[in-house]
């Protein structure tokens, strides 16, 4: 008997060793990519539950980007947290910052654990010290707390009173606030392009280190979703410049018309559209690029349009 | 035709329900009073409830486009058993599916008469009733789905393409409404023991089996969410909280701790937290209908912006300001000891001891309700925050990551400690002897994947704790079934329904902390012929179908999967576009075994077809987490008869100290 009991506790010791030794260990994970980290922590400003490192959105695929990016040119985990909080806004945080508002909401498990802990430690050490046994616990007090034999600590009026007030509060709170979200919840969504919430940059910046790896669909897409954001000139433009690259000419085509249609004459506009008239008619591209090169006889592309003119 | 009749029916279950609610007020004031025509309105409201659902039901099913919700939901294309969930896959139509539901409880609770409440079931029926008018006024003024449209589509768009892709989505809303109503009882039952005065002491005794029965459905429908969303949403998780998802776990907590909260009645009875638990359960139920149905939150489970919000918002303030003045009420009258039978379970209360098993309770209720005030915290704190100061600031699984889990694995501690401990206290010594064997087990649970892996401090915490709430409630469990008359006497006796969910729960710890611990996730673009592989397990991509239908277009990635070189299974996820929503669909392909999910995603398909960017992860123990909480609702389940038991051998006189049965209390245990 004695035997086993001695077996039984090394066995416990050994482990209780283990386990030390293993949470120990445990502590650092190995594979401590800071990149993943940091993502793992974001959140996808255009999905919803999704956080930076999962999403599969280009916004996200753009800030791990940024991620990379910044993190190679030595920047430390918190000075890109708060680059990209001044860009896409204080919801990419998947954690509320431990101030203002945010430091009140880490505390709520420290406060709803001491408002409960604190009357019942006080009711057991009452136990413990049984009151003289002529003192009868009177009903309305034993209502609140299980007290055992002695009068509890809180009287049933005062949970009732401090849990009212913060009831009331609370409703108060709600009612004064609900008509302002109902006013601030849609202009709020799409975010003010003004704003710091901006993530076509970033996008752009994707896209193009995309177009370098000769990844044009991809590019393209990113595009698209850059476009959908803030419909610009500048973005139709690159949009369709890809999109002549993967041959589908006749949305290159579209993408250009539009920008003419509204700035007659713009010269990367009507490069574009020659570029993009090539295939389908190229009597109409010789004249647009024609054009084009009346227009701006010293931009960059000119040189090769006049080469490409000349020979067609 | 099929609209009149629906508008009708909401309107005679409306006019019903206003007369249940003052002919069982009636009933209430005076007992004399006759039941039965309070029996018959309540049971005309169920009826009117049938026939609307049935008239909406029968609207989709004919694809009669002339009513609103028909022409916004149903859609020739859409399979028949989608057209019938189609019911619910929207706000209106689900309001009345909520409305089913609750006449269904209000009949089934007005047929019920135990014979120790007779004076608490008007009260009750009462306040069930006021919810039961406020819900048909709800659908019949501003959420009717029966209003027609006028130029008469020739064909709908059918629900929402997430809603359509997972065989869940005919059981989960109707178990969560289940589940969720069902709160209504003990609420009602509550309220109804500070209005009957001194017969109301005992409200807790028929409450229990309801609340019983809701959190069992509560449960289930928790559990078919989580696996909805694992098998459809392809992120690879079940749980994001979600705001939505945070307002179904938010009633469930607060139920637990009310089934916990009554587990020693005689202590209980004199204590504010059942009526504080069961009251919290049902505003935290109007809570979660008013996040889901008004627009204010944006999450996958939420339905789309409507008028309903400040009326749900309303109501909801309405009930929480009534409840807590009835409360105060109630405690600031002087609580009537009631001359005839109020001493004597006073003095005996007062003669109990407060026992460790107490406070093991005692603590489980501050711990439960600490998460709920935590979980509800982070929920509703972006809204206020935005509201007030315009932040947009969110609150995220990072915070519920860092409070809500080292509460949990305090709570998993107590089940562990729950059948350790005796109410009267033990020696030390004995203690120590008893939980020797469970502690061994929590630590080889620390020591075995602390020494092979690294899976974080949180991880190993949460096996070690649940290795010894495992042990304990197995050693426990042991000994029930080997008590008198075998198995099949502690089933029916419904002591082993309070082990069984504590089982069930330790093991959900160990499946939800390993499939955090261990998941490992890769994700590339791959040509026909390449593959990638993470945690041992291989996709090579061999082929990419495209497929075009009126339903919309699909690509399918055919994955040869292979723990080596050799393929042992195929996944073929999809990515579905349907035009009609302008939705484009990921379904995950899930290969489910013991140990670990191989979860495959098609993430994008270039537009020559020949490169698909593929997401493969594996799951560890996500299994483990399915069987956990069937477990749970199946301990849920068989607790249920001693509820009948007891409240019978109650009533007919015999104090709770004799009828309770001779077993070491397993004090956690909700049976």
């Amino acid at each position: 008997m004695r035997g086993r009991r001695i077996a039984g506790t090394l066995l416990l010791l050994v482990l209780l060793l283990g386990a030390v030794v293993g949470t120990y260990r445990s502590v650092r994970p190995v594979d401590d990519d800071p990149a993943r980290r940091l993502a793992a922590e974001l959140r996808c400003p255009a999905c919803q539950g999704e956080s930076v490192a999962d999403s599969r959105s280009p916004i996200a695929a753009a800030m791990r980007d940024v991620i990379t990016a910044q993190l190679g040119q030595g920047r430390s985990p918190d000075e890109i947290r708060t680059y990209l909080v001044r860009r896409y806004g204080a919801e990419v945080l998947s954690a509320p910052p431990a101030r203002g508002w945010g430091l009140a909401l880490w505390l709520v498990p420290v406060l709803a654990l001491g408002a409960g802990a604190f009357p019942a430690v006080h009711a057991y050490r009452r136990h413990r010290r049984p009151a003289a046994a002529g003192s009868r616990p009177r009903a309305a007090d034993a209502v609140v707390r299980p007290a055992g034999p002695s009068r509890p600590a809180v009287s049933a009026g005062r949970v009732w009173t401090a849990g009212a007030v913060t009831v009331l509060v609370l409703v108060g709170g709600v009612a004064v606030a609900a008509p302002r979200l109902a006013d601030t919840s849609r202009p709020a969504r799409p975010p003010d392009p003004a704003a710091s919430a901006d993530p076509v940059p970033d996008l752009l910046a994707l896209a193009r280190t995309m177009e370098e790896q000769n990844r044009y669909e991809v590019a393209a897409e990113i595009y698209r979703t850059a476009l959908h954001q803030q419909p610009a000139d500048e973005i139709r433009l690159r949009l369709a410049f890809t999109l002549i690259r993967i041959g589908q000419a006749a949305e290159a085509t579209r993408l250009a018309e539009a920008v003419l249609a509204s700035r007659p004459d713009t010269p990367d506009a009507l490069l574009m559209l020659g570029l993009a008239q090539r295939g389908n008619d190229p009597t109409a591209s010789t004249r647009t690029l024609r054009r084009f090169l009346d227009r701006a006889p010293g931009h960059p592309a000119a040189a090769e349009i006049r080469h490409l003119v000349g020979s067609g | 035709m099929t609209g009149q009749v629906g508008t009708g029916a909401l309107g005679v279950g409306l006019a019903a329900s206003v007369a249940a609610t003052l002919l069982w007020l009636r009933h209430a004031l005076s007992p004399a009073a006759p039941v039965r025509s309070a029996r018959l309105a309540t049971v005309t409201a169920l009826t009117a409830a049938v026939v609307a659902c049935g008239a909406l039901e029968w609207a989709l099913l004919r694809h009669d486009f002339s009513l609103r919700f028909v022409a916004e939901n149903g859609g020739r294309h859409v399979p028949l058993y989608y057209t019938v969930t189609g019911l619910w896959s929207a706000l209106d139509g689900s309001l009345l599916l909520w409305l089913l539901i609750l006449t269904g409880y209000a009949a089934l609770l007005a047929r019920t008469v135990p014979a120790g409440d007779r004076r608490l079931q008007p009260w009750a029926m009462t306040t069930v009733g006021v919810v039961v008018v406020f819900f048909f006024a709800l659908s019949y003024f501003a959420a009717n789905p029966f209003h027609p449209v006028s130029p008469v589509p020739a064909d709908g768009p059918g629900p929402n393409p997430l809603l359509r892709e997972h065989p869940a989505m005919g059981l989960h809303p109707p178990l969560l409404y289940a589940g969720y109503v069902g709160l209504v009882v003990p609420f009602g039952y509550a309220l109804a023991g500070l209005l009957a005065g001194p017969a109301g002491r005992r409200w807790t005794i028929p409450a229990r089996r309801w609340a019983l029965l809701a959190w069992t459905l509560l449960t289930t429908g928790i559990l078919l969410g989580a696996w909805w969303s694992y098998a459809v949403l392809g992120w690879g998780g079940y749980w994001a909280w979600d705001p939505v998802e945070n307002a179904s776990l938010l009633p469930w907590l607060t139920a637990t701790a009310f089934l916990h909260s009554i587990r020693r009645p005689h202590a209980a009875e004199r204590t504010g937290w059942p009526v504080g638990l069961a009251c919290a359960s049902f505003l935290l139920v109007l809570l979660g209908t008013f996040l889901t149905r008004s627009g204010v939150v944006a999450s996958v489970h939420a339905f789309t912006e409507s008028p309903l919000g400040p009326i749900l918002l309303g109501f909801l303030l309405l009930t929480a300001v009534g409840t807590v003045l009835l409360i105060g009420w109630r405690l600031r009258v002087p609580a009537d000891p009631g001359p005839s039978d109020g001493t004597a379970p006073l003095s005996r209360s007062a003669a109990r001891t407060f026992g460790p098993t107490d406070a093991a309770l005692l603590g489980n209720r501050i711990m439960l309700t600490t998460i709920a005030a935590v979980v509800l915290a982070g929920t509703l704190a972006p809204l206020l925050a935005e509201a007030l100061s315009g932040s947009t600031a969110a609150v995220g699984p990072a915070y519920f990551n860092r409070t809500v889990v080292p509460l949990a694995i305090g709570v998993l501690v107590l089940v562990g400690l729950a059948p350790l401990l005796s109410p009267a206290g033990s020696a030390p010594g004995e203690l120590a002897r008893r939980a020797a064997v469970p502690a061994g087990v929590a630590l080889a649970g620390m020591a075995v994947p602390g020494l092979l892996s690294r899976p974080g401090p949180t991880v190993l915490a949460a096996f070690g704790c649940a290795g010894f709430a495992l042990t304990a409630t197995a050693v426990d469990l042991r000994r029930r079934l080997s008590g008198d008359g075998g198995w099949r006497a502690a089933a029916r006796s419904g002591r082993l329904g309070g082990p069984l969910a504590h089982a069930g729960i330790a093991l959900v710890a160990v499946g939800a902390a390993a499939s955090a611990g261990y998941t490992g996730s890769v994700q590339r673009e791959l040509a026909v012929g390449e593959s990638l592989a993470v945690s041992g397990a291989t996709a090579r991509l061999t082929a990419i179908d495209r497929a075009g239908g009126d339903t919309g277009m699909t690509v399918r990635a055919r994955l040869a999967l292979g723990t080596t070189d050799r393929p042992t299974a195929t996944a073929v996820p999809e990515l579905t576009y349907d035009p009609r929503h302008d939705l484009t669909v990921s379904s995950p392909a899930i290969r489910t075994g013991l140990l670990r999910d191989t979860y495959t995603t098609l993430l994008a398909v270039s537009a020559d077809g020949r490169t698909a960017t593929v997401r493969l992860a594996v799951n560890p123990m996500v299994s483990l987490v399915w069987a956990g909480g069937a477990l749970t609702a199946l301990g849920g389940l068989l607790a249920l008869p001693t509820t009948r038991r007891r409240a019978r051998v109650r009533s007919g006189g015999v104090s709770g100290e004799s009828a309770r049965p001779a077993v070491p209390a397993a004090p956690g245990a909700v049976g």
